[in-house]
């Protein structure tokens, strides 16, 4: 995955929907945030943040994606991954 | 011995009205909800019944349902949130939030142990499940198109694919979803019940709340119905239109709806609707100072054992639940002031309904159809028409029944709102399968 930048313009939006799913402060939130280990997802808050990351992004993600998306760093990187692939086309 | 139960609290969200007072002030002044369907469904098929009554524009994060609730349950459960919340706002039991990240809540002065919640509601999830059907079968459709370098845009009128699949697929069409979400949102761990009796769903919820009540499981309860129908391609629109049971066209649609009219031609479906009342143990009321609004006197419960789809013409069960619903109330037919009929607009159950309370009641019971300015809410009818009962007897006046200009019988129909002696009252609700469930509710008396 591309590496990702705390200024990236991603970030801020990908932060506002772990703090709306998963009612953490967003001082809390890191790019390294695990999002289980560290903000207290469990697998019912997991399948609600992806729900809402895909409503918000307009970005289906799948089953298999999904599951390497562990920390808030994995899930800007996907996004912006999928925006550059789009802006490429 | 048997407690006496009241109802201390209202809430309703229904096609003209978005909370009790606005429902009840457009009742009032005859105002109801009559639409075109919505033009895509045409693309689908051509339906016989091209009209609806859609709900209104509700701001669902000021009445605090949250963007992710919002993608996580079903629309009927939602508006059952919104009733309930609304219901024990004004029984003075204001819902106290307990978890934050869950949105749950607590209500003061009440035992979860000892409060039960009783949902009725004819259909469940279907208008979720028909969505997520829709992604199941088309998206391969869709993707499919893509390979034969044909564009989905192509077919974009049919092949209408929903964005994802629903993880919460099974959660949100489950009928029991309302009344169990219901429970976890408002931390109420007693009797919790959903009633699927099609369009007596909400009649009956609220009469096993009372039962219970009544005979000690329960101290108090939610109870009510909810109904969500409007999927994204008509199909439960369809269903009805094929049974051939819905409004035909007329050149003034706002007159197609008429309960009780010799012009009538069927009913006005619905987008949804919801009500849900408090029902408490009188004392428990009485304790807490809790406003009364109506005593549920009775309920009764018959079956047709007769057809699926049609009423009985003989109304032998229909007749036998009124006067079981009476008996048990102990009260004479002559003491009910008004009575808040089934009242579809189809040719059948009007005509067999008037005739059933003429036969019984004569022609002194103030009557009139709720369903006149809401359409049909299916399993939430019951329910707002109990509602509409209550407070007809609370304010003393009642609402007109719409568009009835030549009555199928001379009975003693509502045609403008005065002030009204509503002392004692009937509602009764009949049901697709031959479900029939009335209530008696009175005036509150010390």
């Amino acid at each position: 995955m591309d590496s990702v930048q705390v200024q990236d313009p991603l970030y801020e939006k990908t932060v506002a929907v772990v703090c709306e799913v998963l009612k953490v402060k967003p001082e809390l939130v890191k790019l390294e945030s695990h999002i289980k280990n560290d903000l207290g997802a469990d697998s019912l808050d997991t399948v609600s943040l992806l729900m809402s990351l895909e409503d918000v992004f307009k970005e289906p993600i799948s089953d298999e994606t999904a599951l390497t998306l562990e920390t808030v760093g994995d899930v800007v990187a996907f996004i912006n991954s999928r925006k550059n692939q789009v802006a490429a086309v | 011995m048997k407690r006496r139960v009241v109802i201390t609290g209202i809430g309703v969200v229904a096609p003209n009205g978005a909370t009790t007072e606005e429902f009840w002030d457009n009742s009032i002044a005859a105002r109801s909800s009559v639409q075109h369907i919505p033009e895509h469904w045409l693309n689908y098929w051509q339906p016989q019944s091209r009209l609806w009554a859609s709900l209104p524009t509700i701001d669902f994060d000021a009445r605090g349902i949250t963007r992710i609730e919002r993608m996580q349950l079903d629309k009927s459960t939602i508006l059952a949130i919104l009733s309930a919340q609304e219901a024990l706002t004004n029984a003075r039991l204001p819902p106290k939030l307990t978890d934050e990240k869950k949105n749950l809540f607590s209500i003061e002065g009440f035992s979860g142990d000892r409060t039960g919640i009783f949902m009725g509601t004819g259909i469940g999830g279907i208008s979720s499940f028909a969505q997520n059907e829709g992604n199941h079968i088309l998206s391969p459709c869709s993707t499919l198109l893509q390979k034969k370098s044909l564009s989905p845009n192509d077919f974009s009128e049919v092949v209408h694919a929903p964005a994802r699949f629903n993880p919460f697929a099974v959660s949100m069409a489950m009928p029991n979803s309302c009344s169990a979400i219901l429970g976890i949102r408002f931390s109420i761990t007693g009797p919790n019940r959903t009633l699927c009796n099609a369009c007596a769903s909400g009649t009956m919820a609220i009469g096993q709340a009372f039962e219970a009540i009544s005979h000690g499981t329960a101290d108090a309860a939610l109870a009510g119905g909810a109904e969500y129908v409007a999927d994204d391609y008509g199909g439960v629109f369809r269903g009805f239109d094929v049974a051939k049971t819905l409004v035909k066209q007329c050149a003034d649609p706002q007159t197609a709806n008429r309960p009780f009219d010799k012009k009538r031609s069927g009913f006005l479906f619905a987008e949804g609707g919801s009500a849900v009342l408090v029902l408490e143990e009188l004392s428990q009321a009485k304790d807490r100072g809790a406003p009364i609004i109506a005593e549920v006197l009775s309920h009764a419960e018959t079956f047709d054992a007769h057809s699926i789809m049609s009423i009985d013409a003989s109304a032998k069960q229909i007749r036998r639940m009124i006067l079981l619903a009476l008996e048990k109330a102990n009260v004479l037919p002559r003491e009910i002031d008004y009575i808040n009929a089934h009242g579809t607009s189809t040719e059948q159950n009007d005509e067999i309904e008037a005739n059933t309370i003429e036969s019984i009641f004569g022609t002194r019971p103030l009557i009139n159809a709720t369903k006149s300015l809401t359409g049909h809410t299916i399993g939430a009818a019951g329910a707002i028409e109990t509602a509409v009962t209550a407070l007809s007897i609370a304010r003393k006046t009642t609402h007109a029944c719409k568009n009835l200009d030549e009555p199928v019988r001379p009975l003693s129909f509502v045609t403008k709102p005065a002030m009204f002696d509503i002392r004692t009252a009937f509602t009764q609700s009949f049901a697709f399968g031959g479900h029939n469930a009335g209530l008696v509710l009175r005036e509150y008396r010390a």
